[in-house]
């Protein structure tokens, strides 16, 4: 597939401290790229980067094959982008908003009305947007992100002071986009939930470095469910399970085995009490991805 | 041409006009109502310089406090509603749009100016001025006040864009405004510093007492000039200063 973006050891330093390092993100064409990690992580800056707002320290960001510094124009041409807080004049109404980007992306009339229909706003759109709720601008914002229907979308945290049915409607509405509009999406957000639903490729970033980057699947794989088992003696029964041919490792008070089957289970039982030794418990334990995610950002703190 | 449209497009639901109106409405009526107090203690004083010296001397109070007020509103809209990021996402160059919303202010500021000069033509006639109208000392007039507005209007709009909290730009507007109305009681060395003393420095008709008596004096073209000619070197290089400092800002 087509690398839509792609960065090359793209890295911010503010004063002396580095909020972006040696970031190297790809994503290809016709995907929802999840752009994960806990707040303060680097990836508003990251996007700030890709769409030419914030001037990297070190690094090079390509997008749609060209290289972002000598092609801007022809790059901001066919993205479109929601970045942090919606952006919006608030003394006018909403169409009046998007006549405004209307302008300056030169697009049909008609462009105006589905962009406002597929948000919901075209009850809305003569209201002034200083009196729109918080989730009504965030739509707005991302009605003008679609106002031309670009060929790649970047949406930072679009879901932010959604509510639960304005966060699913959003969530279907992404989910459409790649094959309805034939559009790349790269979605950035600190809740891993949001991003399960609707990504196929994920990237995490945590303190301005990338700890993850593959497909939605691989990240998947990593929550196979662990074997823990206990036993009156666990040292003795690693040895002998070591023989059996297994390769358990000591976590705390339990031997843990990775992809086990049920008949494997039952074997290394069976020769355990064979082996005289008293088994105690055995535990399957799955991890979801809000596990693997804490496991790889490495810090159980608030996301 | 595209920019500015959109800038004029942009102050929709403002009501920065009505409100420029106004705001010139209460000085060109204060202006008026000394006039026609002078006229009526002396029907000898009905001439088209005193007007203009009168509102010469308080254009120094309240032009830089309107254009103050006019860039602001026409700077604030971006920060409050977060759209320097978006414009810049559609790849607006910042140059450009500080040009566009410079050349918008000024286009609002130029209307005020031009009121001011058609009140002062229909005063004159309603009071039946016996000289007729004093088109080129109504345009050296225009001129000075044009002129002397642009330069303020490039050192608002620096502030105005650099600092998102407009109470920073408001306050330099009305400092303006008192140094613009205390301007002739300062030594002429002090007074060339302060861009806000111009409205008067610029005028084409001063005023001096003789014999505790006012009057008014037309000064020539000439001695004016050097003045015009400094002052919009200096407004060229305050705009290019905010324009390069602006467009260095992060967003």
């Amino acid at each position: 597939m087509n690398q839509v973006i792609s960065t090359h050891n793209l890295s911010k330093r503010y004063d002396d401290t580095y909020r972006v390092i040696n970031i190297n993100l790809s994503v290809c064409e016709g995907e929802i790229y999840g752009f994960l990690g806990p707040n303060g992580a680097g990836k508003s800056t990251t996007l700030k980067m890709i769409l030419g707002l914030t001037k990297p320290t070190d690094g090079r960001v390509t997008v749609f094959g060209k290289d972002l510094e000598t092609n801007r124009h022809f790059i901001l041409s066919k993205t479109g982008s929601l970045i942090e807080s919606p952006s919006y004049y608030g003394h006018l109404t909403g169409l009046e908003n998007m006549r405004v980007v209307q302008r300056l992306r030169d697009v049909p009339d008609k462009n105006v009305e589905e962009a406002l229909k597929i948000v919901r706003l075209d009850k809305q759109k003569d209201k002034k947007v200083e009196h729109y709720s918080l989730g009504m601008k965030q739509r707005l914002g991302i009605a003008m992100a679609l106002l031309s229907f670009p060929k790649l979308l970047i949406l930072d945290e679009p879901t932010n002071g959604l509510d639960p049915a304005g966060i699913g409607e959003i969530r279907e509405l992404i989910k459409s986009l790649p094959k309805r509009y034939d559009m790349t999406v790269l979605i950035s957000s600190h809740l891993l939930s949001e991003i399960e639903q609707i990504a196929t490729s994920v990237g995490i970033i945590n303190d301005g470095m990338m700890v993850f980057q593959g497909s939605m699947e691989d990240l998947k794989r990593k929550s196979n469910p662990t074997i823990m088992i206990k036993t009156r003696n666990n040292k003795l029964a690693q040895e002998l399970l070591f023989q059996k041919g297994y390769s358990p490792t000591q976590h705390g008070d339990f031997l843990v085995f990775e992809n086990l089957t049920d008949e494997q289970v039952a074997r290394a039982n069976r020769s355990l009490i064979a082996g005289n030794i008293d088994v105690l418990r055995i535990e399957e334990h799955k991890k979801n991805l809000e596990n693997i995610f804490l496991d790889i950002t490495g810090k159980e703190r608030s996301l | 041409m595209k920019a500015i449209g959109l800038e004029l497009y942009k102050l929709r639901h403002k009501r920065l006009l009505l409100m420029v109106t106004l705001f010139l409405f209460v000085e060109i009526a204060w202006a008026f109502m000394a006039a026609s107090m002078s006229i009526s203690r002396n029907p000898n004083n009905a001439e088209w310089e005193m007007l203009i010296a009168l509102l010469s001397s308080m254009n120094g109070l309240f032009l830089p406090i309107l254009t103050a007020i006019c860039v602001s509103r026409i700077c604030d809209m971006e920060h409050k509603g977060n759209t320097w990021k978006l414009l810049l996402t559609f790849s607006v160059k910042r140059s450009t749009l500080y040009a566009a919303k410079y050349i918008s202010a000024s286009i609002i500021m130029l209307v005020a100016c031009l009121l001011q000069a058609l009140s002062i033509i229909a005063f004159g006639i309603i009071n039946g001025f016996k000289q007729p109208v004093p088109l080129i000392l109504l345009i050296r007039f225009l001129i000075g006040m044009v002129l002397t507005n642009m330069v303020i209007t490039a050192l608002q709009q620096w502030v105005s864009m650099a600092v998102k909290n407009q109470a920073f730009a408001l306050s330099l507007g009305m400092i303006g405004g008192f140094i613009g109305l205390a301007a002739d009681l300062f030594p002429a060395g002090v007074r060339r510093i302060f861009v806000w003393s111009c409205y008067t420095g610029l005028s084409p008709v001063t005023q001096s007492y003789a014999d505790e008596k006012i009057q008014f004096i037309v000064r020539n073209t000439g001695s004016l000039l050097p003045g015009m000619v400094a002052l919009a070197v200096a407004g060229i290089a305050v705009y290019l200063a905010g324009s390069v400092h602006v467009s260095r800002q992060e967003v």
